[in-house]
């Protein structure tokens, strides 16, 4: 259970090959990071997973089960057990913290309103944001709305949780209270992660494994240790963070 | 490039244009088709599917909040077609019939439409302005990522909502307009409040009334499915909400004319 692959996926939008044959596996209980130059198609390819985009060619599969030709109603189940933090945090704007926490469990569960809120501030406890649960997403700045986004991707305890540059634009100690959450996902209760990031930190904080994206394909698949000692220009450019170097931007 | 060429290209131009313009609006009025389709869909007994907080939320904000406007519009509508009406019946003495005339008119057409471009113009682009910045701010994806299907958790609250305050909107409307004319009639034209109100009880049918109701209701119905059409397909950031906003205020207004001909003509 909670086993993830990509095989050979192919997507154009118009014009523009963003993903051109990427393929990955991600094993159960993993905290998978996908890393990349802006644009370079990571937000483009997890979307693939939940049935959000449709690949032009390539299959995606779960726990060894082809969701590619899905329709939209199929996905349905699947998404309840794959959650997705968006990289925007896409918190409900008509609705307090509280309720754009609880909408999917009033949604999903069979509770009251009532029950469902306390939930849902417990929830909002577990990124600290429970003393704001009243307030409107449009009240806070982008990295208080991302601990809620995380907070609500939780709330239907998914086995897969896609997190989409979670501690961009969050100050270090939440950025680092969230790395503690994914691996505590992965290592008490199995959830299988796949993040993307660009935060050096995380990165090599936390992560199992790394893939990196590069002109639409995989450049590497490996561990932390693989991409400290990796030989490839390319990654040690991105990995010190360098200006100048043989990466095309 | 040689004249001949050039000539072929001046004439291509507007084919092209007309080609663009034609396959835009194809698309269009099959995506209102098929949005139709799943919202009668789901209307079904045993596919019922809707969200109660919601629609009660958007039910106050169309409704509730367009009582105001409605109103105003109302009293002065009536007041319009009762003085202008009243040339005539001065010059012909025929007081009697001030309030059918303007009760006929108001009820059957008149009320309906205008109502409903008010409608339009302050729910439905309201409602395609919320539901484009939804779409261009990846809000609606967030509600499929979240198992929500976006047409029953968004579309049939506001589609319920737009129908059943619509109707309740034209019943005040008829109202406050007959009130408006009333009050101009006696105030204005020195004809009796009573002889106008007479008057209309007299000579308005019944089926004059739900003729309008009517109307409303398809009204309704149209503005509903076309400003969550134009909202659910906005795309390109603030630029794109704006382009839906203006599409479904147009839309809304041809459908109006368009159904309150169909509606008149076949009523004949
Ligand atoms: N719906 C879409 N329509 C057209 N082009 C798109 C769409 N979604 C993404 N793209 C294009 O695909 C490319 C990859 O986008 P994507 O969002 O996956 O990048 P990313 O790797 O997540 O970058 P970032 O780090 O900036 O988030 C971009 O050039 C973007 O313009
Ligand atoms: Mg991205």
């Amino acid at each position: 259970m909670g086993h993830i692959e990509f095989r050979d996926i192919y997507k154009s939008f118009g014009p523009k090959h963003v993903l051109r044959g990427v393929s990955l596996n991600v094993d159960p209980g993993e905290v998978f990071f996908i890393i990349g130059q802006s644009g370079a198609g990571k937000s483009v390819l997890v979307k693939h997973l939940i049935g959000l985009l449709r690949p032009d060619s390539g299959r995606v599969l779960l726990d060894g089960v082809d969701v590619t030709d899905f329709k939209e109603k199929e996905f349905y189940p699947i998404r309840k057990r794959c959650a997705m933090v968006f990289q925007n945090s896409t918190l409900f704007d008509s609705m307090t913290l509280v309720d754009n926490v609880a909408l999917p469990i009033r949604k999903h569960r069979d509770v009251t309103v009532k029950e469902a809120r306390e939930m849902a501030v417990d929830k909002l406890r577990l990124v600290g944001m429970h003393t704001y649960a009243e307030r409107f997403p449009a009240d806070f700045g982008d990295g208080m709305r991302k601990k809620v986004a995380i907070a609500r991707a939780l709330t239907l305890d998914p086995e897969f949780v896609i997190f989409d540059e979670p501690t961009t634009g969050i100050d270090p100690i939440s950025a680092a209270m969230v790395d503690k959450l994914i691996r505590h996902l992965s290592d008490n209760i199995g959830v299988t992660s796949i993040v993307i990031s660009h935060d050096l930190r995380s990165i090599f904080g936390i992560a199992d494994r790394i893939a990196m994206l590069y002109q639409g394909k995989l450049l590497l698949d490996g561990t932390q240790e693989d991409y400290k000692n990796s030989d490839n220009p390319i990654i040690q450019q991105f990995i010190q963070g360098q200006p100048e170097g043989p990466m095309e931007v | 490039m040689s004249p001949m060429h050039k000539i072929a290209r001046t004439f291509q131009r507007p084919l092209h244009l007309l080609g663009d313009w034609a396959m835009g609006w194809f698309h269009h009025i099959g995506g209102l088709g098929l949005l139709t389709w799943q919202v009668l869909v789901y209307l079904l007994p045993w596919k019922w599917n809707f969200d109660g907080p919601e629609t009660w939320r958007t039910m106050y904000r169309v409704g509730v909040k367009s009582f105001p406007i409605v109103v105003v519009t109302a009293v002065l509508v009536g007041a319009i077609m009762v003085i202008q009406s009243g040339l005539y019946i001065e010059q012909y003495g025929a007081h009697g019939l001030l309030g059918w005339g303007a009760g006929y008119a108001i009820l059957r057409s008149v009320g309906p439409i205008l109502i409903g471009l008010m409608f339009s113009g302050r729910v439905g682009a309201n409602n395609t302005a919320e539901l484009g910045t939804m779409k261009v701010t990846d809000q609606i994806d967030a509600l499929r990522a979240l198992s929500i299907d976006p047409v029953a958790y968004l579309v049939m609250p506001r589609f319920m909502a737009m129908i059943v305050m619509m109707f309740l909107l034209v019943v005040v409307g008829n109202a406050t307009a007959l009130i408006g004319g009333a009050l101009t009639s006696q105030f204005l034209l020195d004809v009796n409040m009573v002889l106008f109100f007479q008057s209309v009880v007299t000579y308005v049918l019944l089926e004059d009334l739900m003729h309008g109701l009517m109307k409303s209701v398809a009204f309704g119905f149209a503005i509903a499915i076309i400003s969550c059409y134009f909202g659910l397909q906005t795309s390109g950031g603030a630029v794109g909400v704006g382009r839906a906003v203006n599409a479904s205020v147009v839309g809304s207004a041809i459908a109006l004319f368009a159904i309150d001909y169909a509606i008149t003509y076949a009523a004949l």
